[in-house]
């Protein structure tokens, strides 16, 4: 079924571009929402997935395909759940169509776009997990667990991609540097766990970023939680 | 039968459904590769391919649809390997009874620009698959499950390069009717017949029931043969199935025999009892021959530009007569020639003349990042113009779509070197009037050179369609015989021999005041006289107001949409004035040109700076007020009380009045440049997120610094190469990803291996300071603005 986005989160949109959302002026809110409008009517948000059974090993989380994602965090994670919902979603080509084209004319704007997308892919994601957890009534599920969190590498991506079919299901792809092509796209893992289980709350800890993250450098938060 | 003797015999030709799901339902294991069926189940890959032979199938794919390098690195296994027994088993299924095609599906990474697969790598990888499929003896080759035209491209190219096999070729599209990547089957149909494809069809995605549309809109724009393979209906995300049954999927197969398809077969979830049940269907059925004729027309991937009314080809891409162009050629500023089309193409341009020919440059190389890059944010078709058959070849192999080749002429050397590239990358051309003589001075042997290469072209197998002739406009004030000249040739080409015309109209007026004038009228009485491709600057609104005018007049534009959509807010003088350009926006009032940086009102800038240059120099300017005006949005910005968003506006106010200065620079022979030592910038090799490297440049070039831009996933050579290339005293690396810092490493390393004399600003996402000092960069950049700051400890 396709998932479809009609509103983005202005506030999310301007953390991601640098601006604490409470100081930012009339204007650049103004800008937030006309890129927004001009993403959403463009975006053809596509995805896939799957459930698979997997086991908790020394090296990381096994799945029943034989694929392992290495890792001591995944596996963390995961512990209690003895499936998971596999999900990948995309914007689509037109969204970096969109940006590229944007740059060469006012990067303000472009800027505004991408994090706008950034924003719009999240959202997307939501949609998506809300969507699949109401396919498993009675069950609990950790928060949806992408490669680069922690230590679970990049290098999952392809693989990952394959099991969801994703290139002929969504358009997906990864390059041979692992990055997800078209750009504003995600690849996720939901755990699933029989009955209820404690919540564990997205932090910065588990974050890709860490030590790096701008609005951690900026003393603020990116607002994820 | 051969498959080229089957597709001209009377009848469907039955292709085979489904592999994947029928390896599946034989018990193939998630997570196990299906392309190794040959190696690991060869008794299941035999049966089924006996299945679908039993059913009716006279055409099998082999096993081979995921069998490139790319795909079958995971496995360990080679091309070589799995090629040749996928091809061995279907062969000894077939048993003479069916031919064997050689599958060739998506590689799995997603091409430039969306993603980052180079073409010639992309045409490298198929080539492998072909040619060991010839040597297994496959009789022809279907390529298909393709969403994205320029991969198709690369595999028809690297069929037609490695083989003589016939070639069917079939994109998926979903229900919108374009592909994942926004490609249409009117651009694909286009571009592939021109190309040599023997069929063209659809495959995948949807169901039989979503079939006629996308026919209707192939036969549109092929005279080709047909082919259909849908999923037996439509897919469920979550992989549970498809909806329609092996009845209703004949049934509905059975109809498009009314649209005259030719190949019939399955793709995902069908299985030899829907192929059984597809023959006996059409069986008593014949497939309705409908004619068809394809106009004249050329195409990016997501538009086509049918020349059924007068169509604008832009100019501005050429740096003949243009400084500031040349200047972008020779410092590679990709960015100033796509700004340059996205302008002429928002003033109405249909189709963009691109000509990069400097003798200081390398034009082939230049070309093809230009073709590549226009592409990569125009859809508007491009005409590649260039005098050099070897710089034309480079460009028409990139290029996505059907373009226009400009230009051949009479000459016989000329026809043999460029025609044969116009047919194999199935372009249209642009034939001059004119030959080894020269330009001749009448109409009539102006129509006889048009006549001999129109006679050229068809027999090097182009059709008539996609030869258009410019018949050469000469500057009236020198020759005022000529235009009349000019026009009756124009008319007598389109009228005895049907083709299309193309005419260069400015040269006309020379010489002459008030340009504009004379140009407009000549335009209108070109149009008048029968032109279809006026080649001209769409910035100038009176050009183009003379083809609005023309359609509304001629009653193509129907009930004035165009012209009132143009023209309905509009107040128009009819002063020449009106004729130059279109009138620069209002005075900027009371607001000083600091103030404009610094609100970031881009608009306003260009006039502000004007009015300051009547009264101050050019460096004044920009050291007395744009740098300070840009000094104090980055202390405003570093302080936390303005924001990325809007330094990059004050920037983009900044880069508009640097425009002007340049370009009153640029009009004085020998005037000092404001420029400074050049910045070379790179995303690295293997990351292509690179918003945050064009933002930096944004930046540096607003305080004046040109920049080198690389682009993204760069090889650590180019970096070298151009950082020596231009005496670059500082080269700015930028990596989003953690993956991609072994690049940027890589990068920095080489550098100082080959002991280029320069300084290495890094920066991006994961970057720190201690990380950016362990791989040996000079100095950690934390933001655009920062980056600013290191260029000027560095240049100053």
């Amino acid at each position: 079924m396709p998932v479809t986005v009609t509103q983005i989160n202005t506030a999310e949109v301007l953390r991601y571009m640098g601006c604490p959302p409470e100081r930012a002026d009339g204007a650049l809110i103004a800008q937030v929402e006309a890129c927004a409008r001009e993403l959403l009517a463009v975006i053809r948000p596509r995805w896939s997935w799957r459930t698979v059974s997997l086991t908790l090993e020394a090296g990381g989380v096994r799945l029943e395909s034989g694929l392992l994602l290495p890792g001591e965090d995944l596996k963390a994670h995961l512990s209690g759940c003895g499936r998971a919902a596999l999900f990948c979603a995309t914007l689509g080509a037109e969204a970096d169509g969109l940006i590229r084209r944007t740059e060469r004319l006012d990067m303000s704007k472009a800027l505004t776009l991408d994090c706008c997308a950034s924003a719009a892919i999240e959202a997307v994601c939501d949609r998506i997990e809300t969507e699949l957890q109401g396919n498993f009534p009675g069950c609990s599920f950790p928060f949806r667990y992408s490669p680069g969190y922690g230590d679970l590498p990049l290098e999952v991506q392809g693989p990952l991609l394959d099991l969801l079919d994703a290139p002929r299901r969504a358009g997906l792809c990864a390059t041979v540097s692992h990055l997800l092509t078209p750009r504003k796209s995600v690849t996720a893992i939901l755990g699933i766990a029989e009955g209820e289980m404690e919540q564990k709350k997205r932090s910065c800890l588990g974050c890709p970023a860490q030590g790096s993250c701008q609005y951690r450098k900026a003393g603020g938060h990116c607002g994820i939680s | 039968m051969e498959f080229r003797e089957l597709l001209k015999a009377p009848g469907p030709i039955i292709l085979d459904g489904g592999m994947g799901t029928m390896l599946q339902a034989r018990g193939l294991r998630l997570g196990e590769y299906p392309e190794l069926a040959a190696l690991e189940h060869p008794d299941w890959l035999l049966d089924i391919h006996r299945a679908y032979v039993e059913a009716g199938t006279q055409i099998l794919c082999a096993n081979t649809f995921g069998a490139n390098r790319e795909k079958l690195r995971r496995t360990g296994k080679t091309v070589e390997e799995v090629i040749p027994p996928s091809i061995a088993i279907a062969k000894e299924a077939a048993a003479g009874r069916a031919l064997v095609a050689l599958d060739l599906g998506p590689i799995g990474q997603l091409l430039e620009p969306t993603g980052a697969l180079d073409f010639e790598e992309a045409v490298d990888i198929f080539a492998q698959q072909v040619r060991c499929a010839v040597s297994a003896g496959a009789d022809l080759v279907m390529i298909e499950t393709m969403t994205d035209l320029q991969e198709c491209r690369a595999a028809l190219l690297a069929v037609k390069e490695n083989s003589t096999l016939p070639v069917i070729v079939s994109l998926t599209y979903e229900e919108r009717g374009r592909t994942f990547l926004g490609h249409a089957p009117a651009c694909a149909a286009l571009t592939l017949e021109g190309m040599g494809a023997d069929a063209i069809g659809i495959n995948c995605s949807l169901g039989p029931r979503e079939m006629p549309a996308l026919v209707e809109e192939l036969t549109r724009w092929t005279t080709l043969p047909i082919s259909v393979k849908p999923n037996a209906g439509l897919p469920d995300p979550g992989g549970a199935g498809y909806d329609i049954t092996a009845d209703q999927f004949a049934e509905a197969m059975a109809e498009l025999t009314e649209l005259g398809v030719k190949c019939y077969g399955g793709c995902c979830g069908t299985t030899p009892e829907y192929i059984a049940k597809l023959c006996r269907a059409l069986e008593g059925r014949t497939i309705k021959e409908i004619p068809r004729s394809v106009p004249a027309a050329v195409c990016s991937p997501v538009q086509v530009v049918p020349i059924d009314r007068v169509r604008v080809i832009g100019e501005r891409i050429n740096p003949t007569g243009k400084k500031r162009m040349k200047e972008a050629l020779l410092r590679e500023d990709i960015d100033y020639m796509l700004g340059q089309a996205l302008e002429q193409t928002q003033a109405g341009a249909d189709i963009l003349d691109v000509n990069v020919g400097l003798p200081e440059i390398d034009e082939a190389g230049m070309m093809v990042k230009v073709v590549k890059a226009l592409q990569g944010v125009s859809d508007a078709p491009l005409q590649l113009d260039s005098t050099r058959p070897e710089v034309l070849e480079k460009a028409l192999r990139v290029y996505c779509g059907k373009a226009i080749v400009n230009s051949v002429n009479g000459d016989e050397e000329v026809l043999d070197a460029i025609l044969p590239l116009v047919k194999k990358y199935g372009a249209a051309v642009l034939g001059l009037t004119l030959d080894k003589e020269g330009i001749p001075k009448s109409a009539q042997a102006r129509v006889d050179i048009a006549g001999r290469i129109l006679d050229k072209a068809l027999a090097y197998g182009i059709r008539r369609e996609d030869v258009y002739i410019d018949c050469l406009t000469l500057t009236v004030s020198a020759e005022q015989a000529a235009a009349a000249q000019t026009l009756e040739a124009l008319e007598r080409v389109k009228k005895e021999l049907g083709l299309k015309t193309v005419l260069g109209v400015s040269n006309i007026s020379f010489g002459l005041p008030a340009r504009p004038l004379v140009n407009q009228n000549f335009l209108t009485m070109a149009m008048t006289r029968g032109l279809d491709l006026p080649i001209i600057n769409p910035n100038l609104e009176a050009m183009m107001a003379a083809v609005r005018c023309y359609h509304l007049l001629m009653n193509i534009d129907t009930d004035a949409r165009e012209y009132i959509a143009a023209y309905g807010n509009a107040t128009v003088s009819t002063s020449i004035t009106a004729g130059t350009a279109a009138p620069s926006a209002a005075p900027a009032g009371e607001r000083t040109l600091e103030q404009i940086v610094v609100a970031g009102l881009k608009g306003e800038a260009p006039a502000a700076t004007k009015k300051l240059l009547e009264t101050m120099d050019s460096m004044s300017v920009v050291d007395d007020i744009l740098i300070p005006a840009l000094d104090r949005v980055g202390a405003d910005f570093e302080a936390g009380k303005v924001f990325l968003p809007q330094l990059i506006q004050a920037a983009g106010a900044a880069q508009a009045a640097f425009e002007v200065i340049r370009e009153g620079l640029s009009a004085q022979p020998g005037a000092e440049t404001v420029s400074k030592a050049p910045i070379v910038l790179a995303t690295v090799k293997g990351d292509i997120h690179d918003i945050g490297k064009n933002i930096v440049k944004v930046l540096l070039e607003n305080y004046g610094y040109p920049v080198i831009d690389l682009g993204r996933d760069v090889d650590p050579v180019s970096v070298v190469e151009a950082a020596k290339k231009h005496n670059a005293p500082l080269v700015g690396l930028s990596a989003l990803m953690t993956t991609t810092l072994g690049s940027m490493e890589e990068t920095i390393r080489l550098l100082r291996a080959e002991q280029v004399p320069c300084r290495v600003v890094v920066g991006g996402a994961v970057l720190t300071p201690d990380y950016a000092k362990k791989i040996g960069a000079d100095f950690y950049a934390r933001d655009a603005k920062g980056s600013v700051d290191v260029a000027r400890q560095v240049i100053g």
